[in-house]
């Protein structure tokens, strides 16, 4: 049925593109032929090529953004859609200075990985004093960072971690850039709340995940299983070739030795051979023994070539052989990259029918992670990832070659991979157009941009995505969060969600500034207000029944609470919470 | 009692009206917990009696009973680890019983997929939509429970895999802060307005999940959560599994029509110094030992009408690590615990922890399929017919015997 007169997104997409015949809706496109990105064909301005073009412009803001802010789809029409896409791909040449004061309030984001480590060692000190004081456990930090409680440092600059990433997300004119950021602190997920990780999360968002976020795979994957918190999340820092010896043990050892055989020592106290063997045992004991399989098999199930693809245990055992000795220093001397050549095991391994042939310590994994990078299997596996994030939960095959053609003949090349994901079809096919449920941080994030909100110097937001259900670096399994609907979609969160949407309208939610008014003017006709919501904030998106309680709702309202109460249920919308 | 009593005794009366008519088991309450990250069976239950125990685990084997920090004897073979005090009165007086070298089929060394299949019900298939304890809520006979939008409740953010699936489900974080925050009366207007936004422009899951919220909104407003005490001077430690389990007391005991619940808790992928009878697996264990007797007390002579059931995705390494820890192993051990169990005993066949019976050599083997517990305890407690239906492929489960059948 054709809504006459009113062009949403999705009469636009069904009236411009429908076959003569309205009962057959497969393989409805919303771009034309000569190719899916070319807007040529629609230049000469009939107005159905201006409304395509609009619904182009909003799809790309929906997908390659946090979503649209006031003015952005007209911005987009004026640069047009192939350029925005294309400057999105090379965030380099986006002037983003305007984020840079923002940044300066994060403490964190200034702080070297020793002088956060230092933070974090002084804080333990403090808190095993207390503890021994009171018997008391010390609550987990997902519970803690929610209260309203003074933080203690190590908490703020988590915060600061978290608050960074959701301001950026907002604010940053490199907006496919955070995006991709966000993609890969999931893929390479490392939870922040596990020990050390809490003071070397930083380094690892900030030095391993963004610089690469656009560049290639293959460098990625390196930086990953090279980055500290990497290591120690999944236990890589501990694994040692099993019967090795480090250095320090084997010096005690002999030291043990000579003192036993009543020798006297080259200098200093002699050793009483009792307190040295004690102290050797307690070394001995915390000692790392033996290969720790976590992060081989989850480089392989996870990172790269996907629980399919084809491994076997004894490739997960080999895998950890091959990484034995990458591991870290203690966080007194920063807790940085080591690798330890003692702990490295020196024999021959075998990884999916690749011979690793002995003695080539760290060269060994560098030389694997690349297999791994360039692996068919890796490339499928992460192409679907990107296509399920980009173009349906469900990611379409079309889509997916096209991503795996494009990474084989690049290199994984991250740009071109994401290139020949929106030069796909599928991605501009009308049933991929709104059709992905918003994760709570695109929710938040696409809220404060629809309404223009202003973050404020508190961490606040982040909380509320916390509360929403995805405390950003807190996923405790390497999975990291997910991107489906199923995941996100349950009655408890869409309550969180409408609380958020009123807050936000109301000014009452804490952490930005909302100007309403700014984007609802004061005059506006009481009977419009629904309409001027529908524009503003959704896009023309509204259904007939949400434009129908929106009227209702105000009509018996003052003006302000009534354009709070627009603003409120527009962004609690079934249609506002997909993108 | 602080609960309220109008509220309470409407909804009872209510409800009462519906179960009359249903059978007798009809306000039985599954209680599911999930120790996510696979829990070092061997140190949860203890094989003091196999001597490869000790062999296998200088450094993190919790000493035999009767020695500083020793397992709490059972049976003379197993023992409990000594954080798990709170739950030996309760193995004692019959209500509690242990299934060891329970696991998967399958024998993935995954955290996630092993999850996946424990939570599908289907080891090895991973296309399986739904989770198994939905398709319980797809096939119990309708009329035996009253529709509620409690009849499958998750504790958390999320709804856990297991409770995906047609059968509507519930994911509640806390019962407090659930529904509109607005006050009174514009709360319930403004409930009324977004349920309307949502019946008439929400479609799919969308749709469903949100006339479940709606529904649950107006149902959790008569039980006043806020007001809540325990009873019998039950005390719920401090955690986030004790929370989960004081909440899910308070749905029984409201009356809203829990059939099933579920809560999680992690923190048991011990890879790193888990400790013996102190540490990081004792203190977690603490917790769980403790929330479970407090909910078993809280809820008094109601637990006649409840089964708890825990359940891991698989166990640990025989050997400890060269980390003081324990790798990604095979079987593990899960509690059974209510009305209905025949408890007091360690059930399973004990394969041993002789490396020749090992499976791969190193793990704990299988020799209780999950399912066939699983399966028990639904026909035992739930008097669910169609197993078939909740665990495809596997429809005549061998009797494990920890409940006594209905």
């Amino acid at each position: 049925m054709a809504v006459l007169g009113k062009l949403t997104l999705g009469a636009a997409l069904l009236v411009l593109a429908s076959p003569p015949d309205p009962l057959s809706t497969a393989g409805w496109r919303l771009a034309s032929p000569p190719g899916p990105l070319s807007t040529a064909a629609w230049r000469g301005g009939t107005r159905r090529a201006d409304s395509l073009e609009r619904a182009r412009a909003l799809h790309v803001l929906n997908r390659l953004t946090y979503g649209p802010r006031p003015g952005d789809v007209d911005g987009v029409l004026a640069m047009g859609v192939d350029r925005f896409i294309e400057q999105q791909l090379h965030p380099e040449t986006i002037n983003d200075d305007a984020l840079r004061p923002w940044l300066q309030r994060y403490e964190v984001l200034h702080m070297s990985p020793q002088e956060l480590a230092n933070v974090f060692l002084q804080e333990q000190l403090q808190r095993r004093a207390r503890q021994a004081g009171a018997g008391q456990l010390v609550p987990p930090l997902r519970h803690a960072a929610v209260r309203g409680r003074r933080m203690s440092r190590a908490r703020r600059l988590a915060g600061e971690l978290q608050q960074a990433a959701v301001v950026r997300a907002a604010l940053s004119q490199r907006q496919l850039d955070e995006v991709m950021v966000d993609f890969w602190t999931n893929h390479f997920n490392v939870f922040l709340g596990k020990g050390a990780d809490r003071f070397l999360l930083p380094d690892f968002i900030e030095h391993t995940i963004r610089p690469h976020a656009m560049g290639t795979f293959g460098d990625l994957l390196i930086a990953t299983a090279e980055s500290p918190a990497m290591l120690f999340y999944l236990d890589n820092a501990e694994s040692v070739a099993s019967g090795s010896t480090p250095p320090q043990l084997a010096q005690l050892n002999q030291r043990l030795e000579r003192a036993r055989m009543g020798g006297r020592p080259r200098f200093g106290r002699r050793a009483d051979p009792a307190r040295m063997d004690s102290l050797r045992r307690r070394i001995e004991q915390r000692l790392p023994r033996g290969i720790n399989e976590n992060y081989g098999r989850e480089l392989m199930e996870l990172h790269t070539l996907g629980v399919n693809g084809g491994y076997t245990q004894q490739d997960v055992i080999n895998v950890a052989r091959i990484l034995t000795g990458w591991s870290i220093t203690p966080p007194r001397q920063g807790g940085g990259f080591v690798f330890r050549a003692w702990a490295h095991d020196r024999g021959a391994k075998v990884v999916l029918g690749h011979e690793f042939p002995a003695g080539h310590e760290m060269d060994e994994g560098i030389a694997l992670l690349k297999l791994l990078a360039m692996h068919p299997a890796t490339r499928r596996h992460v192409s679907s990832e990107l296509c399920a994030k980009f173009v349906a939960d469900d990611p379409p095959e079309g889509c997916v070659d096209a991503a795996v053609a494009a990474w084989q003949h690049t290199g994984g090349d991250m740009r071109e991979v994401l290139g020949a994901i929106f030069r796909s079809p599928e991605f501009w096919a009308s049933e991929n157009a709104n059709n992905k449920f918003k994760t709570p941080l695109e929710f938040v994030v696409s809220a404060v941009r629809a309404v223009g909100a202003t973050p404020d110097s508190t961490l606040a937001l982040a909380q509320i995505v916390g509360r929403l259900g995805e405390p950003l670096y807190l996923d405790q399994p390497p999975t990291g969060y997910p991107e489906s609907q199923a995941s996100w979609v349950n009655s408890g969160a869409l309550l969180q969600r409408f609380n958020v949407a009123m807050g936000l309208a109301a000014g009452r939610a804490p952490g930005v500034t909302v100007n309403v008014e700014g984007l609802i003017p004061e005059g506006t006709d009481p009977g419009g207000l629904a309409e001027a919501v529908d524009r503003a904030i959704l896009h023309g998106a509204a259904s007939a029944n949400t434009l129908r309680v929106i009227r209702e709702e105000t009509a018996d309202l003052g003006p302000r609470q009534a354009r709070v109460t627009a603003v409120g249920l527009a962004l609690g919308s079934p249609e506002f919470q997909r993108q | 009692m602080a609960l309220g009593l109008d509220p309470i005794f409407l909804t009872r009366a209510a409800y009462a009206t519906t179960r009359g008519l249903g059978p007798a088991n009809s306000r039985k309450t599954l209680v599911c917990i999930f120790q996510r990250g696979a829990v070092d069976g061997l140190n949860m239950v203890v094989p003091h009696g196999d001597p490869f125990y000790y062999r296998e685990r200088p450094r993190i084997a919790i000493p035999r009973p009767g020695a500083t920090g020793g397992a709490i004897d059972l049976d003379g073979h197993f023992g409990l680890h000594p954080s798990l005090q709170a739950l030996a009165p309760l193995y004692r007086d019959g209500s509690l019983a242990i299934v060891h070298a329970v696991g998967s089929p399958d024998h993935t060394r995954s955290h996630f997929d092993a999850q996946d299949y424990m939570e599908s019900g289907t080891p090895g298939i991973k296309s399986t939509p739904d989770g198994w304890l939905n398709r319980v809520l797809q096939t119990q006979h309708a009329l035996e429970h009253r529709e509620t939008p409690f009849r499958g409740v998750a504790l958390g953010q999320e709804l856990p895999r297991s409770l995906r699936g047609a059968a509507p489900a519930l994911a509640i974080d806390k019962l407090q802060a659930f529904g509109l925050r607005a006050p009174e009366p514009a709360r319930d207007r403004l409930t009324a307005a977004f349920e309307e936004l949502y019946q008439g422009s929400a479609t799919g899951l969308v749709a469903s999940s949100s006339a479940e919220a709606f529904e649950a909104v107006r149902m959790l407003k008569s039980v006043n959560p806020g007001q809540y005490e325990p009873a019998n001077g039950a005390e719920y430690p401090r955690g986030p599994l004790a929370n989960s389990l004081r909440q899910i007391a308070q749905l029984i005991k409201a009356d809203v029509g829990v059939e099933i619940a579920f809560a999680d808790v992690g923190g048991w992928d011990t890879h790193v110094n888990q400790g013996a009878s102190d540490g990081q697996l004792a203190q977690h264990l603490a917790e769980f030992g403790q929330a479970l007797a407090a909910f078993s007390r809280d809820l008094g002579e109601r637990m006649s009408d409840v089964v708890v059931l825990t359940m891991s995705e698989f166990g640990r390494t025989v050997a400890e690590n060269g980390n003081v820890g324990t790798d990604h192993g095979h079987a593990t051990a899960m509690f059974v615990l209510g009305g209905g169990v025949r408890g007091g005993k360690v059930y399973g066949a004990w394969p041993t922890l002789d490396p020749a019976k090992r499976f791969d050599g190193r793990d704990l083997a299988v020799t209780t399929d999950f399912r066939d517990l699983f399966a028990e305890v639904l026909t035992g407690h739930l008097g669910t017919a169609d197993l078939g239906a909740v665990f495809p492929g596997h429809a005549q489960p061998a009797p494990v015997g920890v409940l006594r059948a209905s």
